[in-house]
């Protein structure tokens, strides 16, 4: 399996703190510390521009809608986050996925900058009044 | 790599099937193995079944291509999806009419105990009932009662490549066999009596984006069935095998690579991620020997872009040889689509006049919009008429058959044009309508949506959604979508009557000697219509959106007519049907006392 930045980060806190990986990527405050310390921004408007465009492409139409309507999968743009809501916990989410849903991995299909911009038009366009 | 997988699939559901028939009517659930890590084992779970014993329906003898040639004639069956082979689903029942319907009554009825969409057409054979539910449940029941005679729920994986929900539309049945696809593309035969497998088989790897939707289709000794995976650019293909072993006889490609006139519609390699699945169930015509089947949406569906060109054989139907697989003819309804424009309505294998001579044709709803003419015998165009009340994605077809393009209607990367119909149509392959040879009038139960079609980025890797865009839904957001039952004048391709529901009508027709059709709506009715003027007649409250196929059939003198009842709040809302209504599949099954 392809390690992307925030499975190598995990791997250096779960030396660091001494715990196993898997415990490790429990401390997930620790965790986005450090990955937030290393992961590059991609909020300019040109990558929010193509985050949408892939979003559009790849993640809309029978699944995540844009517009708060109810779907088959989550609305990704109210206040709630089922797996993580921080830059990093999307990250990860959309790139292993997850298990027991039909959201598969995009993890080395879409290359870690586009998982990115995908992230930062989420958050770009959250509805989220909090 | 697919023999291997295949021989390794048969033999884990064969040793299950062993250690059940044992047990009889006992629950047979293989756990996994202490410590086995299945995602490192490719093959499909074991299943939970029940068995029949004694065995039902042993009296009726097999199911011969006399009885599937003359289906529906005799109504103590309902035998094919489409009712026989020319798909009228019409049945020879007379006693349902006008007068006699009001007095329906529910005589039994059955819960499926899955969610999402329950969209299978019923057969009926022996006196027994096979249902398939969403998530590939196989039930057979008696059809008189509704008593469970054997069951089998296939264990599917957790990582399915579905775009539109759990579906299954019911199975086929001959010999003593019947056929259920399954959502991770495999095709099982069952003892018709017993439920236990004859035969699995691997169709492709779901994880290439394929899945299995349909109700295959009996010929002879073969038994067909397409694919899905129109949204994951899956190669579409259409399968026959033999119907007692199991063994492929042939396979036709949608697009097939080979066809030097079929790879210039595609720009560059753009036909290799294609997609062109087929996904619904065909017709065939005996007189001619053919086999007709349809062809859904190119990848990505929304953005064409990359694959300029009409992009054979995307939204087209296929004449076939049904021995070898050749291909007749062929028509395409919507070259270069990019609103998802399936071609996979119900085809009406229909004898009718065109200009004053009589004419061999289909007919069919298109999902664009139009009510296509075609003649059968040479796949000539005939007429096209609009069908829903809004379509404005083109501004007519032409004398070939081509469709006259708005330029404004093509998808946009912030769209703002609201277009019309929606991708899911006008009318959609989940779906059946029905025709009454009586009437002359094809009924069509369809949405009325328009929606904003979006236009983003191409990104193809096998397994992931490859769409290219989204339709912005707005009719549905708006709450302006709703449905209609159009009753459409063969000979003239004009609507003569229609009903309105304040919902999509998405669930299937049946329509009967007696002049009654019936069929359900999306806010739980169970409905019945006056074939030539559309009086509502009946309505029943089941409770759950309705998106299956009714059938009717009749026992010892007393007619039965079953509905299916329960859908999929993903799709519905996407369609604009969406509501208050929970899901969970229901079959319910009505009759008149004597």
């Amino acid at each position: 399996m392809k390690l992307n930045r925030l499975s190598v980060v995990a791997a250096l806190a779960a030396a660091w703190f001494g715990g196993s990986t898997g415990a490790a990527a429990q401390t997930g405050a620790s965790i986005a510390t450090l990955a937030a310390a290393t992961t590059p921004r991609f909020d300019a408007p040109s990558d929010i521009a193509r985050g949408r465009s892939i979003f559009v492409g790849t993640c809309g139409a029978y699944c995540h809608k844009m517009n708060g309507a109810n779907g088959d999968a989550p609305n990704l743009f109210d206040c709630d986050w089922l797996h993580g809501g921080s830059d990093d916990e999307v990250f990860h989410t959309i790139s292993h996925g997850v298990s027991g849903t039909r959201m598969v991995a995009f993890g080395g299909a879409l290359p870690d900058e586009d998982i990115h911009r995908i992230v930062a038009y989420l958050k770009s366009a959250s509805q989220c009044k909090k | 790599m697919i023999g291997s997988r295949f021989a390794r699939a048969s033999t884990a559901i064969l040793a299950s099937v062993a250690l059940v028939a044992t047990a009889g009517l006992a629950l047979a659930a293989a756990p996994p193995a202490a410590g086995t890590n299945s995602a490192e084992i490719a093959l499909p779970p074991p299943p939970t079944a029940w068995y029949a014993d004694p065995p039902v329906g042993a009296g009726a003898g097999p199911v011969t291509q006399d009885l599937l040639s003359k289906s529906p004639a005799d109504p103590s069956q309902w035998l094919l999806y489409g009712g026989g082979y020319r798909n009228f689903r019409n049945s020879p029942v007379k006693s349902l009419n006008a007068s006699t319907v009001k007095g329906l009554h529910v005589a039994w009825s059955a819960p499926t105990g899955t969610t999402g969409q329950f969209e299978a057409s019923p057969v009926v054979y022996g006196g027994v009932m096979y249902i398939t539910t969403s998530y590939n449940r196989l039930i057979a029941l008696d059809a008189k009662t509704g008593a469970f005679r054997w069951r089998y729920d296939v264990k599917l994986p957790d990582d399915l490549r579905l775009c539109c929900g759990p579906a299954n539309r019911g199975v086929a049945i001959g010999g003593d066999l019947v056929f259920m696809a399954t959502l991770d593309a495999h095709l099982i035969a069952f003892d018709r009596m017993t439920g236990k497998v004859a035969w699995n088989i691997l169709l492709a790897d779901y994880k290439d984006g394929y899945s299995a939707t349909s109700a295959p289709l009996i010929i002879g000794n073969l038994v067909y069935t397409g694919v899905a995976g129109g949204e994951f650019g899956a190669g579409g293909f259409l399968d026959a095998y033999d119907l007692k072993t199991g063994k492929q006889v042939w396979r036709v490609h949608t697009v097939p690579g080979q066809d030097t006139a079929v790879l210039k519609s595609w720009a560059g390699d753009s036909w290799k991620s294609g997609g062109a699945p087929a996904w619904t169930t065909g017709a065939y015509d005996a007189e001619t020997d053919t086999l007709f089947w349809t062809v859904g949406n190119p990848s990505p569906d929304w953005n064409g872009d990359t694959r300029a060109g009409d992009n054979l054989y995307s939204d087209s139907v296929l004449a076939l040889d049904p021995k070898t697989g050749k291909m007749k003819w062929y028509f395409q309804f919507t070259p270069h689509d990019v609103w998802d424009f399936d071609g996979n309505t119900q085809l009406f294998l229909i004898d009718t006049e065109f200009g004053g001579k009589p004419v061999k044709a289909i007919a069919q709803p298109n999902r664009n919009g139009y009510f296509y003419l075609l003649d059968r015998v040479t796949g000539k165009f005939l007429r096209a008429t609009q069908y829903v009340e809004q379509l404005n994605w083109a501004k007519g077809v032409d004398d070939k058959g081509r469709p006259m393009v708005d330029p404004d209607a093509l998808p946009q990367d912030n769209a703002t044009k609201r277009v019309c119909p929606s991708n899911l149509g006008g009318m959609n392959g989940s779906w059946s309508g029905a025709y009454d040879p009586t009437t002359g009038l094809v009924y069509a139960p369809s949405i009325e949506a328009c929606q904003k079609y979006q236009k983003g980025m191409v990104t193809y890797v096998k397994g992931i959604p490859f769409m290219g865009g989204m339709p912005d839904t707005t009719d549905a957001n708006e709450n302006k979508s709703y449905g209609l039952l159009s009753a459409i004048d063969v000979k003239t391709g004009k609507v003569k009557w229609r009903y309105r529901d304040a919902k999509p009508m998405m669930s299937g027709v049946v329509t009967t000697a007696g002049g009654v059709l019936f069929t359900a709506n999306m806010r739980g009715e169970a409905l019945a219509f006056d074939q030539a003027t559309g009086d509502k007649l009946w309505s029943f409250r089941m409770g759950g959106a309705a998106r299956g196929q009714p059938i009717v059939y009749e026992i010892d003198g007393k007619p039965y007519v079953a509905i299916p009842s329960g859908g999929w709040a993903s799709i519905d809302g996407f369609a604009g049907a969406g509501s208050i209504l929970p899901e969970g599949g229901q079959i319910f099954v009505f009759s008149l006392d004597k």
